[in-house]
């Protein structure tokens, strides 16, 4: 039990990094970008390739694989983003559609089919009880537990925390009030993709890197934030962990000893699980029914 | 005046092409196809096993050809998928009128080309195409490289031998690795059985949730069949990671060098089946080895030397057909279910009843030290 528990953390870390930029994103800019896992698989090569190939210490490669996650959603949200996003908000989806297979392309030429491992060979494994735990993985969970907490204090306690809820809210008003929304825009959009290069780099360090695994990352992301309610950050955190528990827990065991879920469903079962919560709860799991017009 | 012309024009030309038809001149080629992916993913593969062709087109050649007739190897690109395959085959047989095939590589390919093969009784000899599904394809349709479903039936001939009663095994979706899961367990013998069989979804990376409940099942040694390394890499990983000590065995998929990047430690100790990556190195008495003469024509083999010396002798055993029966396909394949031992630089080999091949087979190999190597008894 202890040990699914860890599997389940372990996953989800990796799902909440990815989908709480995405949820950030859409919450403030009403945007969907599906170009989120290109993003992400782009920073965990940028850091493999800075220390397999030279030979840069992890700490600093980590540090480059974030700075060139930032610099790409920037230059995302420059040219694919802020040019189309005020004439229609569905228009980023056309265009971020292209920027992934763009990138999906670049990805291919610049660091090939086969797989890469940024640290490879095996973990150093701790025992805990009747489980194992790599440093690896308390790093991730513990890193992505400090990025949440200091993100809901930054959110909720300080005034840019208020300035960017007040452009959740409602964006016109907070610009009649003097926030510079447009800055906060292109600061959000950023921070996703810092976020989704931390969750691109942990997959390169957990397990590898493959071209083909952009797609699946930004799916499950979206999973987690239409079920947590659309824009609400802490609903996406909370599903992306949920998803992440349900793919442990459900399958492979037998269920009161009637039922036996096979492994091949693993990702299926959870996201029936989320249409089931959804029926009952059409805007989100973590949203109190929506004001209907 | 004008419609009369056009008239007599093509009916001469009409009246040209039967002639040519009824009475093939004796020193014109002998034209022979090649299917195989030039371009895409899989491109290494196509420029392998076409240059091996080549090179045994160009020997004949060389010798004086076939009864005074030179070989003429027409090429086409079959893009590693059966769609092309078939428009490529189509058009080597109605434009060129080919009368045997080299090819296809991927078993797409040669799946995708065998109904033309049938309907047009062009006798087809694939190098390296290794589905199942090949076996069953058609009358006309052969293969140099043992099929998968051996692979699972090695692997249980290896189990027994090695007494690894319970058996752990952890497949991807796809048809390939289910169809070695099932071969296995088919020819498991009385005593052996599989006690933990499950099957993720294709591209799965996180198997820490099936390893965790592997923990509550005893088992002998662990099976790791993916259908890719990245796949491979990750499960064989976590298993270690895991704290298991017991021995891996694996497939195909495992004969990467790439796993050396990734799993160094875990890969360790892996055995896996797979067809040998030493063909063609030994030389005949009194010759050089083929692989010596492929490396000086062309450098060295793209993906895998033994791909090569496979098309080298896809390519010998139809050609000896040709000299032996003439260009008739039906006594083509007569001929060839006929052979009794091929003599080719990949060993001696010939066909069972169904056109798969017998002598060419799987050896066991292992990663030792950081390589792989093939394991000799």
């Amino acid at each position: 039990m202890v040990q699914l528990f860890i599997n389940g953390l372990i996953a989800g870390s990796l799902g909440a990094l990815v989908a709480g930029g995405l949820a950030l994103v859409y919450g403030v800019l009403g945007v969907f970008n599906l170009a989120l896992g290109q993003m992400a698989l782009i920073g965990g090569y940028s850091t493999w390739w800075l220390h397999q190939s030279l030979h840069l210490p992890l700490s600093i490669s980590i540090l480059g694989g974030l700075l060139v996650g930032a610099l790409l959603a920037w230059l995302t949200f420059e040219i694919f983003v802020n040019p189309f996003y005020r004439r229609h908000r569905f228009l980023p989806l056309v265009t971020t559609i292209a920027l992934s297979m763009i990138l999906d392309g670049a990805i291919l030429l610049l660091f090939q089919e086969r797989p890469r491992s940024i640290v490879p060979g095996l973990k150093k494994m701790v025992q805990m009880g009747d489980a194992r735990i790599s440093m690896e993985q308390v790093g991730l969970i513990l890193i992505t537990f400090v990025l949440l907490a200091s993100f809901a204090y930054v959110l909720h306690s300080t005034a840019f925390g208020r300035k960017i809820r007040a452009v959740v809210q409602h964006e016109h008003a907070a610009w009649s009030l003097g926030i510079p929304a447009h800055i906060l825009h292109r600061l959000i959009f950023i921070l996703s993709g810092v976020l989704a290069a931390c969750g691109g780099i942990f997959l390169g360090i957990d397990q590898n890197l493959t071209p083909i695994f952009a797609f699946p990352l930004t799916i499950k992301a979206y999973a987690a934030i239409i079920a947590g309610g659309k824009g609400n950050f802490w609903g996406a955190i909370l599903c992306a962990y949920l998803i992440a528990f349900l793919e442990q827990f459900v399958v492979g065991i037998h269920w009161f000893g009637l039922f036996y879920v096979p492994a091949g469903y693993q990702q299926s079962v959870a996201l029936v699980f989320i249409i089931f919560f959804l029926l009952f709860k059409p805007s989100g799991l973590f949203v109190r029914s929506a004001r209907a017009a | 005046m004008k419609k009369f012309l056009s008239f007599l024009c093509t009916s001469s030309l009409l009246l040209a092409l039967a002639a040519c038809g009824q009475a093939p001149k004796t020193n014109e080629p002998i034209k022979i196809g090649f299917l195989g992916p030039l371009t895409g993913g899989a491109a290494s593969y196509g420029n392998d096993t076409s240059n091996a062709a080549k090179m045994k087109v160009a020997e004949v050649n060389a010798a004086g050809g076939i009864d005074g007739r030179m070989v003429e190897l027409i090429v086409e690109d079959s893009r590693c998928n059966s769609a092309d395959a078939a428009a490529a085959m189509q058009k080597l047989v109605n434009v060129d009128g080919v009368v045997a095939i080299v090819g296809g590589q991927c078993s797409g390919e040669t799946l995708g080309a065998a109904p033309v093969a049938e309907v047009a009784h062009v006798v087809l000899v694939s190098p390296v195409s290794s589905s199942p599904d090949v076996t069953t394809a058609g009358d006309f349709i052969f293969r140099v490289y043992p099929s998968d479903a051996l692979k699972g039936v090695d692997m249980a001939a290896y189990m027994e031998k090695e007494s690894y009663k319970k058996i752990a095994i952890i497949s991807e979706n796809t048809d390939y690795a289910i169809g070695i899961r099932n071969s296995l367990q088919a020819a498991l013998p009385e005593g052996y059985a599989i006690v933990f069989d499950e099957v993720v979804d294709p591209d799965t990376k996180d198997f820490r949730s099936l390893i965790t409940r592997l923990k509550k099942v005893k088992h002998d040694v662990f099976v790791s069949n993916p259908q890719s390394d990245s796949v491979l890499a990750p499960m064989i990983q976590q298993y270690r990671e895991a704290g298991f000590t017991q021995p891996i065995v694996s497939q195909d998929i495992a004969d990467s060098m790439n796993l050396l990047s990734l799993a160094p430690e875990a890969v360790e100790g892996m055995h896996m089946f797979n067809p040998s990556n030493m063909l063609g190195a030994t030389a005949k008495a009194g010759e050089r080895s083929f692989s010596e003469k492929y490396r000086e024509q062309f450098g060295e083999a793209q993906s895998n030397m033994s791909f090569a010396t496979l098309s080298y002798d896809a390519a010998g055993v139809i050609l000896e057909a040709i000299s032996t029966v003439g260009t008739d396909g039906d006594a083509i394949r007569d001929y060839l279910y006929g052979l009794t031992n091929y003599d080719g630089a990949a060993g001696g080999f010939h066909f069972d009843e169904n056109g798969d091949v017998i002598g060419i087979s799987n050896v066991l190999k292992m990663f030792k030290d950081g390589q792989i190597v093939e394991v000799t008894e």
